[in-house]
C-alpha cells in the first residue's frame, strides 16, 4: 500500500510558485504526498547463452497535492528509478568488456564473406579502444559500469520523471493546464509500435522491443499545455496541447556492443571497423572504423522540438490529429569519402552518425463498431526529412508513411475454463517508403502483424497471455507466451517464454563485391533487412520477473 | 450552505419554464414515495433488535430472498433487525415527479420512452396485468434518484475474499464518481447540463489509487440519454498510459479480477434494451438499510481527518457486512439479457419501493443455477456523514458480491459523499483521463 504524508512544504512550495510565476497561496502549503513504488528482479536465461540478465530494479513514485488558491490542482510527481544488471558479473564471458565475439554478427548468423570485410564489434570499446570511444563520443559509449547501473549517468536518468503541473479554470469554465518537468508524453493508439509516439526516444537496451514502452522510454525535459475546452455543440469532448521539448537532444540507445541486447546489433557494428588495409596498393593502412564521429545537436533553441495535438471525441469516434518537428531517434549513416569526388571511405573512419530534423504529420482514430461489439483503431503519420539506410552512400532522405490498424474484442470462451473474457488484440503495422531504391535493404512497403490472447483466472490473479509478432519481409516471427501470478496485493510473478524465427534474409553489399563476392550478404545491411525480430534469432529466453510492490 | 442551495434548487425547479405534463395525483405520489406513512410493515415474529439466524430461519423464511435465506440456513451469517425508516428522498425530485410523470409512457420498441424531464417517470403501483410492468420499473430504477444529480465515492474500498478460508486476497482503493447529465433536480444547472452534443444522461469515472500494479486505472462510462444507443466506455491504463475503447464484452467482465461485473454496479448498469424486465410481484422483506453512525464501525481500513470510518465486515470469509436489514416494500422483477451470449441467464432483483435502489440482486448463470449475491447496504443520509444530511440520497455505504459457485465474494466498503465540487463536469471527459494519469 502506498503511504500518505501530509506535510507542510514552504521551501517547495516556493519554487512552486516560482515555476510557475504566480501567486500560490504563501508563505505556507499544506500538502499531501503519496509514495508507491516496487522492487523487482527479472532473471532471464538465453538459449546456449546463460543467464542473459539479471537486472534489479527498486522504482519509487510520489505525488504531492497542494492546495492553492489560484489553481483548482497544483501537483508535484516524480518517479525514481534504480538499476543494477548483474549479468555482466554472474556471465561476463557473454556479456561485458571481455565479451568478444570471433566474428561481427556472430549472435544472429554464421560468418559470410561479408563479415571478413568487417572486424568484430568492440565491446564496449570505451574499456578497449580509445579511437573508438572517441568516435562514438556522446552515443554508444557507455563503459561497462554504465550498462551495470543504466540510471545513474550525467543525464541523471535515475529520475525518471519529476514534473510540476497545475490546472487553472478560466472564466468561460474551460482549463488551462500546464505541466513543466522531466516527463513522458504519449501521442496515439498503438501498442508495441511507435507511430505517433516518437516524442520520447526509447531505451532498447533494457530489453529490445520487448518491455513495456513506460518502462523504456527516455522521459524528457518539457513543458506541455493543454486547453481543455471540454464539450462544445460539435464535440463531445475538444483539446488542444502544446507540447516543447527543449531538453538537450537524446536518440534511442540502441545497446552498445557487449550489452545482453542491441537491438540490430548496431551496436556491434558501430563499434567495428573496416578491413580496407587488406585492398592491395590502397591508401589504407589499417582497418578504418565505420563510424568516425557522432554528430549529436547541441543545445540550442533551433535544436529543441515542438509539437501540437488537437484531440476530441465526436460521437462514437474519439480522434487526434497531431503535428511534430523533431529530430531522427535512430542514427542516419553519412558517408565519409577519402576526398572529394572520392568513391572510397576517408581513412580515419567511414560514417558519420547524424540525427536529422524530421517534420512529422499525423492522426488517429478509434471507433466503437456496435455490430461487431469490437473496437478498432487506426493510426497514421506521414513524416519528411528521415533518412533511411542505403548501400551507395549509407542513407537517403526520404518521406515516409507509417499506419496501424488495430482491432480489440473481448471474448468469452466457456470451454477454457473461465466466465472472463479473453482479450484478442491484433494490429497490423505498415511502412511505406515514398522515395525508395532498390539499394535500401528495407523493403518499399512492408508490414508487421501483432496478436495478443490474453485470458484471466483466479480473479485475475492468475493470467496467462501470448503475443505473436510477425514481420513479413523479414519472415521472421516471435512468440512471447507468458503467465502472471499475483498472489495478493504486493507480489507478482512473471514467467514467459520468448523465442522467435527467421533471421535470414541476405542483403547485397557493394564493398563485399569489390572483395569478389556479389552475392547477397549478412553483413552489414541485412540487419535492416530482419529487423529486430530477425536479428534477435538467436536470442531465445525463459524469463522470469519477481516484483513486491509497495 | 449546501442545504440552503439544495433548497434554492428544488424552489428553482418548480419554475424551470420546460415541458409541462399534467401533474400526477397526490394519491399516487404518496404511495409512491411514503410507502411508510400509515406505518411500518410487518411480519409475524420479527421485532426490531432480534436476531435471525439457523435456529429461527425457517420461521422468516418468507422475509428473506432465497439467497439470503440460504446463507442463514448454512450459518454463513446471521441478520441483524432493525426498525423500518423512512428513506424520504429529496423534495426536488418528488416535486419533478409530480410536474413531469403526468404523461410519460413506453414507446413501442423496447428500451424507448416518451419524453421525459425528472423525477419517477412511472410512479403509478405495477401491476401484474401489464406486461411491461418490469419495464417501467426499470425505467423508474434508471432515472431514480439514487447518488442524486452527482456524488462521489472516496475512497472506496474493494476486497476480494476467499470464502472458505477467509483470505484477504487483494484490496483495490478507488474513487468513484456519479454525474447525471439530464434529468437534474437538486443541483444547478436543471433538468440539465448543456452543451451536451451527445445527449449523455448520466457519466461514471472511477479511478483507481492502489494497488501498485492497478494504480492510475481509470474508467469511464457515457451513457446516453437514448436508451438504446450503447454506451461509450473508456479505459486507460497506468502502465501504458493512454485512453482506449472498452467493448461492451468487457461490461459483462469481471472488473479488475474483483466478483462485480461493470454491469453489476449500483444493481443493474446497463441499458433498460439490455434485458427484458419482468415484475413478478410486490413483498415485504428484509433490506440492508440502515444509519451507517449506529452501526459498529472497521477501525483499521480507513482514518481520515473526519473521523469518518467505514462499515465493518464478518460472518463466513468476511463477505457479509455487519450491519441491520429493516423490513421494506420491494418489487420484485426479473430480467433476462436480451443476447444469447451473455454470461447469465437471469438476474432477480429486489427494487427498494420507495427509493427504487436496488439492495438485493439474484444472478443466475447460464444453465440457470444460483450464481451470484449481490448485496448493496443503504444509509440513512441523515445518519452518515454530515455533509450528507438533508440530501436525501439513500446513500450506497457497504456492498458484498458473492460468488455463490466460487465460495469467493468481493466486499466494497465506502465514504460516499453528495457534494457537486467533487464531481465537477470535467471530471467525466476522456480528456481528464489522460490529465489525471500520470
Amino acid at each position: 500500500m502506498s503511504k500518505t504524508i501530509t506535510t507542510t512544504f514552504n521551501h517547495l512550495a516556493l519554487g512552486v510558485a516560482a515555476a510557475l510565476g504566480t501567486s500560490i497561496a504563501m508563505p505556507a502549503i499544506a500538502a499531501e504526498t503519496t509514495w508507491a513504488g516496487f522492487v523487482e528482479n527479472a532473471t532471464y536465461h538465453r538459449d546456449d547463452v546463460g543467464i542473459s540478465k539479471f537486472r534489479n530494479t527498486a522504482q519509487a513514485e510520489f505525488e504531492t497535492k497542494f492546495d492553492s488558491d489560484s489553481f483548482r490542482s497544483v501537483r508535484l510527481n516524480g518517479v525514481l528509478r534504480g538499476t543494477y544488471d548483474g549479468v555482466y558479473d554472474l556471465n561476463d564471458g557473454e556479456f561485458g568488456k571481455d565479451a568478444q565475439q570471433d566474428y561481427l554478427g556472430q549472435n544472429w548468423h554464421g560468418q559470410d564473406t561479408s563479415t571478413s570485410v568487417l572486424t568484430s564489434g568492440v565491446p564496449f570499446p570505451c574499456e578497449n579502444d580509445p579511437t573508438l570511444c572517441n568516435n562514438l563520443d556522446g552515443y554508444m559509449d557507455q563503459d561497462e559500469n554504465d550498462a551495470r547501473f543504466p540510471e545513474f549517468n550525467n543525464r541523471l536518468d535515475f529520475i525518471r520523471e519529476l514534473y510540476l503541473s497545475a490546472d487553472k479554470q478560466l472564466d468561460n469554465g474551460d482549463i488551462l493546464s500546464v505541466r513543466l518537468g522531466k516527463q513522458q508524453v504519449i501521442w496515439g493508439k498503438t501498442d508495441l509500435f511507435r507511430v505517433l509516439d516518437v516524442i520520447n526516444p526509447v531505451d532498447y537496451s533494457r530489453h529490445n522491443i520487448y518491455d513495456e514502452l513506460e518502462d523504456i522510454r527516455i522521459p524528457q525535459w518539457m513543458l506541455t499545455a493543454e486547453w481543455r475546452m471540454g464539450p462544445t455543440k460539435v464535440f463531445d469532448d475538444s483539446n488542444l496541447s502544446l507540447v516543447w521539448n527543449f531538453d538537450k537532444f537524446r536518440p534511442n540507445n540502441l545497446g552498445t556492443c557487449g550489452q545482453s541486447y542491441r537491438i540490430l546489433d548496431a551496436g556491434c557494428f558501430f563499434s567495428s571497423s573496416a578491413n580496407l588495409q587488406l585492398i592491395p596498393g590502397g591508401p589504407y593502412s589499417n582497418p578504418v572504423p565505420i563510424i568516425h564521429d557522432v554528430e549529436e545537436p547541441e543545445w540550442s533553441l533551433a535544436n529543441t522540438q515542438l509539437g501540437l495535438k488537437w484531440e476530441g471525441v465526436y460521437g462514437d469516434a474519439t480522434f487526434s490529429l497531431n503535428a511534430l518537428t523533431y529530430r531522427q531517434q535512430l542514427p542516419s549513416l553519412h558517408f565519409r569519402p577519402l576526398g572529394p569526388g572520392a568513391p572510397v571511405p576517408a581513412a580515419d573512419g567511414v560514417f558519420d552518425i547524424k540525427f536529422p530534423r524530421v517534420n512529422l504529420l499525423g492522426g488517429s482514430i478509434d471507433y466503437y463498431s456496435m455490430d461487431m461489439d469490437a473496437v478498432w483503431r487506426l493510426e497514421m503519420a506521414y513524416t519528411e526529412g528521415e533518412e533511411m539506410p542505403r548501400d551507395l552512400n549509407g542513407h537517403k532522405e526520404t518521406d515516409m508513411l507509417r499506419y496501424v490498424i488495430g482491432f480489440d474484442k473481448n471474448i468469452i470462451i466457456p470451454e477454457l475454463g473461465t466466465r472472463s473474457a479473453f482479450l484478442l488484440s491484433t494490429q497490423l503495422f505498415g511502412e511505406h517508403i515514398l522515395d525508395h531504391e532498390s539499394d535500401m535493404p528495407n523493403d518499399q512497403d512492408n508490414w508487421i502483424a501483432t496478436a495478443l490472447f490474453k485470458g484471466f483466472y483466479m480473479n485475475n490473479r492468475l493470467s496467462p497471455q501470448i503475443i505473436v509478432a510477425h514481420d513479413f519481409a523479414a519472415k521472421s516471427t516471435v512468440y512471447a507466451p507468458s503467465v502472471s501470478w499475483t498472489p495478493d496485493n504486493h507480489w507478482m510473478f512473471n514467467l514467459g517464454l520468448n523465442f522467435k524465427t527467421g533471421g535470414e534474409e541476405r542483403f547485397p553489399w557493394s564493398v563485399a563485391s569489390a572483395f569478389g563476392d556479389s552475392t547477397p550478404q549478412f553483413e552489414p545491411l541485412a540487419r535492416f533487412t530482419n529487423g529486430p525480430i530477425g536479428v534477435a534469432n538467436d536470442e531465445d529466453e525463459i524469463q522470469l520477473t519477481v516484483r513486491y510492490s509497495f | 450552505m449546501f442545504k440552503k442551495a439544495v433548497l434554492s434548487a428544488a424552489i428553482a425547479l418548480a419554475l424551470v419554464p420546460n415541458v409541462q405534463a399534467a401533474d400526477v395525483s397526490e394519491a399516487v405520489i404518496q404511495e409512491s414515495f411514503f410507502p411508510y406513512a400509515d406505518g411500518a410493515p410487518s411480519f409475524p415474529g420479527l421485532k426490531a433488535g432480534m436476531t435471525i439466524n439457523q435456529s429461527n430461519v425457517e420461521q422468516f423464511k418468507d422475509a428473506l430472498d432465497p439467497a439470503m435465506y440460504q446463507f442463514v440456513k448454512n450459518g454463513d451469517t446471521e441478520i441483524k433487525v432493525g426498525e423500518t425508516t423512512d428513506f424520504a428522498l429529496h423534495p426536488s425530485y418528488i416535486e419533478a415527479t409530480r410536474k413531469y410523470s403526468g404523461d410519460v409512457q413506453l414507446g413501442e420498441g423496447h428500451g424507448e420512452i416518451s419524453e421525459t424531464v425528472a423525477g419517477r417517470p412511472f410512479p403509478a403501483e405495477p401491476s401484474l396485468d401489464d406486461p411491461r410492468a418490469g419495464e417501467k420499473l426499470a425505467w423508474n430504477y434508471k432515472y431514480g434518484y439514487n447518488w442524486g444529480d452527482s456524488a462521489a465515492i472516496m475512497p472506496f474500498y474493494w476486497t476480494m475474499r476467499d470464502m472458505e478460508s477467509g483470505n484477504k486476497e487483494r484490496t483495490i482503493k478507488m474513487n468513484f464518481h456519479f454525474l447525471n447529465f439530464t434529468h437534474r433536480t437538486s443541483q444547478e444547472p436543471y433538468p440539465e447540463i448543456t452543451p451536451n452534443p451527445s445527449e449523455l444522461f448520466r457519466g461514471i469515472y472511477v479511478q483507481v489509487l492502489e494497488p501498485f500494479d492497478v494504480k492510475n486505472t481509470q474508467l469511464l462510462i457515457h451513457r446516453f440519454e437514448d436508451d438504446t444507443k450503447v454506451d461509450n466506455a473508456y479505459l486507460y491504463l497506468g502502465f501504458q498510459r493512454r485512453v482506449r475503447r472498452l467493448s461492451t464484452g468487457q461490461t459483462t467482465d469481471a472488473f479488475l479480477g474483483t466478483d462485480v461485473m461493470i454491469e453489476d454496479f449500483e444493481g443493474y448498469n446497463g441499458r433498460i434494451s439490455d434485458m427484458k424486465w419482468t415484475y413478478k410481484g410486490t413483498k415485504y422483506l428484509l433490506m440492508p438499510m440502515y444509519n451507517h453512525n449506529d452501526m459498529p464501525l472497521d477501525t483499521e481500513t480507513h482514518q481520515d481527518e473526519d473521523g469518518y470510518q467505514v462499515i465493518a465486515f464478518g460472518g463466513k470469509g468476511g463477505c457479509f457486512p455487519d450491519i441491520t436489514w429493516q423490513l421494506r416494500k420491494v418489487y420484485v422483477v426479473e430480467s433476462e439479457p436480451v443476447d444469447p451470449n451473455h454470461p447469465i441467464s437471469k438476474r432477480q432483483h429486489y427494487m427498494d419501493a420507495q427509493t427504487f435502489i436496488i439492495p438485493r440482486n439474484i444472478t443466475y448463470d447460464r444453465k440457470g443455477d444460483m450464481w451470484k449475491s449481490w448485496t448493496i447496504g443503504q444509509s440513512h443520509p441523515d445518519h452518515h456523514l454530515p455533509v450528507n444530511k438533508g440530501t436525501g440520497v439513500s446513500i450506497d455505504d457497504s456492498f458484498t458480491m458473492i460468488d455463490i459457485q466460487a465460495n469467493h465474494c468481493t466486499t466494497g466498503q465506502f465514504k460516499g459523499i453528495v457534494d457537486p465540487e467533487r464531481s465537477p463536469v470535467d471530471k467525466f471527459s476522456v480528456q481528464n483521463m489522460r490529465a489525471s494519469g500520470r
